[in-house]
């Protein structure tokens, strides 16, 4: 018997069970399981259960009798495994079918996905005509399934996480409100054990996996995620650097930064005020214009851009 | 087994569990269609439904095994009923669909826009994923404030090659350039039109937001038939026979400056620098990115591309003299 056969028996048994089925039940009844070894079979039940785990598929491991002297038992409840009813409207489903085939990167997923929620739809608008734009929102990154899980169902998660500039990554516990993209990275909003208090954390920062720990939480009433950004993703940014353009750039602050504090700079130039994130980024943004943008103030902005250029010249 | 192995095996036994339900909803459906909507070949679903005669519940007798019966063409699946609704969303499908939806929802005068609210509204409360109307999953593009985005979209939808006027980061030059429009395409929270410039004779990547403006020709645009977006799902795609720019970068910028940019090969030296391998197309696109990294890049090659950064460097440095 094949592997997949073997999964699939094990799926069917434990979801149908009534009550949950020990190790041995399983040896001795689910097909592709008997063994007169012990070891074996443990290592291959093992393996399928991380493996059905990593599919999202809501094993669940039950102590049969409180005193505890019953082995535990494995069940697969049905309220966790079916996709509840949802009454989607065929406009609703032809919108989420365009919404998927414009991630890119996991449009296998997004694909799965409007199929589970489109199931008994009989229209035929699989072939719709072909989106002249798509979006990478980096979903395939891998930690993005964990934690989205650990926020809906707000189990608190640990993790070891290395800010920018942080030689050694140390550990944390949060209990996740939120995750967000912005700019093309993913960021994690919660509760912060060791702070108390409400931090972001930038997914791809956090090292090695995130282990689920016991416990429960709830997201506070009002709780708004984009409160809590900071820069350079969030509206905190706390540096406003005066730039100057280029009489031939005076379009691009105009069109980009409408609203922004400007005043005629000399000889045709256009002075902006600019949020920065840090001297880093605004630097960065600088340089890519060349010659045609200066950074004006503050001064410590000058003398940053400055020891850039002497560091590069110095080479 | 490889992680490999397992994936490939996990991507099969989703769809599987995605394919009974299916069946079971559409009896009778011809073995054709049912491989044209799960977008496999016929003989890989074939193979599928082959596998599941030898599946089912304990005891496995002939009421206990799955039924499953395609000699007509015709596909019916029957004594799988706890297999008859699909298992719910995996946490990468529903993120899958709330980015996508997302990205949707940033763009102009999309007529879909209200039905994609409306199922996204559904999604979130079906899932249990909404707290008092706040989405646990909030994905964000930024607003074009121009009205280039409607501009291509028109042309894209119309076949019409654009005139755009555009500042060029790598040649720190405006100019003005004859495109035909392949595709719009966000990565890192930005707008890039991808085409044909007339200009240079080649397969060009524009940021948005650096048109200084856009306007719709009458002349028709070519699409090259083979034209795959999917190509696109890094930011920076790597053209054949492009030269290949080399430095180290220091532990602190090493970390994220690999998420960003299309880092063709690392390697981790002795004292935690890391030594990176990048395409470029220009050597002055390759200077503004270690200018802009300061003293966490040394060692740069080769001699165009460090030439590059001096030169980059003293122009820059008249202004702050």
């Amino acid at each position: 018997m094949r592997r997949i056969e073997r999964l699939i028996n094990l799926i069917a048994a434990l979801l149908e069970t009534e009550q949950p089925m020990t190790a041995d039940d399983i040896r001795r009844r689910i097909q592709g399981y008997e063994t007169d070894n012990h070891e074996l079979f443990r290592r291959t039940f093992e393996r399928d259960k991380a493996d059905l785990k990593a599919m999202g598929i809501p094993l669940e491991l039950r102590h049969l009798d409180v005193f505890g002297d019953a082995a535990p038992g494995y069940i697969i409840p049905k309220t966790s495994y079916y996709l509840p009813e949802i009454d989607f409207q065929p406009d609703e489903v032809a919108a989420l079918r365009i919404a998927a085939t414009a991630v890119l990167g996991v449009e296998e997923q997004a694909g799965s996905g409007v199929m589970k929620l489109s199931m008994g739809a009989i229209d035929d608008t699989s072939s719709g005509a072909r989106l002249a734009w798509n979006a990478d929102v980096a979903a395939s990154q891998p930690l993005l399934g964990p934690l989205y899980s650990a926020v809906a169902d707000r189990v608190p998660v640990t993790f070891d996480y290395q800010p920018a500039g942080i030689d050694k990554p140390a550990g944390r516990r949060v209990e996740p409100y939120a995750l967000v993209h912005r700019k093309g990275h993913w960021y994690l909003v919660g509760r912060d054990d060791r702070s108390d208090e409400t931090r972001t954390f930038k997914v791809a920062r956090i090292t090695g996996g995130v282990k689920r720990t016991d416990g429960t939480y709830e997201i506070p009433a009002g709780f708004s995620a984009e409160e809590h950004l900071v820069a350079p993703v969030g509206a905190g940014e706390d540096l406003i650097a005066r730039v100057r353009f280029d009489p031939s750039l005076r379009w691009w602050p105009e069109q980009n930064l409408a609203g922004a504090a400007a005043s005629e700079g000399p000889d045709g130039s256009y002075d902006v005020e600019m949020p920065a994130a840090s001297l880093d980024a605004l630097t960065a943004f600088a340089v890519w214009w060349g010659s045609k943008v200066e950074v004006l103030e503050p001064p410590e902005a000058r003398e940053h851009m400055k020891a850039r250029l002497a560091h590069a010249l110095d080479r | 087994m490889s992680r490999q192995t397992s994936d490939r095996l996990a991507r099969r036994l989703t769809r599987i569990l995605l394919l009974i339900p299916y069946a079971i909803k559409h009896p009778g459906i011809s073995v054709d269609e049912l491989s044209t909507r799960f977008g496999i070949k016929r003989d890989d679903l074939v193979e599928d439904l082959n596998l599941l005669f030898m599946c089912g519940l304990p005891g496995y007798g002939p009421g206990d095994l799955i039924d499953v019966d395609f000699d007509s063409g015709h596909v019916y699946v029957r004594m799988a009923d706890y297999f008859a609704t699909p298992l719910r969303l995996t946490p990468v499908e529903a993120l899958a669909l709330y980015a996508g939806g997302a990205a949707m929802a940033s763009m102009p005068e999309m007529d879909e826009a209200d039905a994609l609210r409306r199922a996204l509204a559904k999604l979130a409360t079906a899932l249990g994923t909404t707290d008092e109307g706040a989405s646990i999953v909030d994905v964000r593009f930024e607003a074009d404030p121009s009205d280039h985005l409607k501009t291509i979209q028109d042309a894209l939808a119309t076949h019409k090659r654009l005139r755009i006027e555009y500042f060029s980061a790598s040649s720190g030059e405006q100019s003005t350039r004859e495109i035909d429009p392949w595709t719009l395409y966000a990565a890192l929270g930005r707008w890039y039109l991808i085409g044909f410039d007339h200009r240079s004779g080649e397969e060009r990547m524009f940021r948005v937001d650096r048109i200084k403006s856009a306007e719709m020709l009458d002349a028709d645009a070519e699409i090259p038939a083979d034209f795959d977006p999917n190509a696109y799902s890094a930011a920076f795609r790597e053209r054949p026979g492009q030269p290949t720019a080399t430095f180290e970068i220091s532990p602190r910028a090493g970390r994220w400056f690999e998420e960003y940019y299309p880092v063709r090969a690392g390697q981790t030296l002795a004292d935690g620098w890391r030594s990176i391998e990048l395409a470029y197309s220009k050597p002055q696109w390759v200077a503004a990115l270690v200018l802009s990294l300061g003293d966490d890049v040394r060692a740069v090659a080769p001699g165009e591309v460090a030439a590059a950064v001096t030169e980059l460097a003293t122009e820059i440095a008249a202004l702050y003299a």
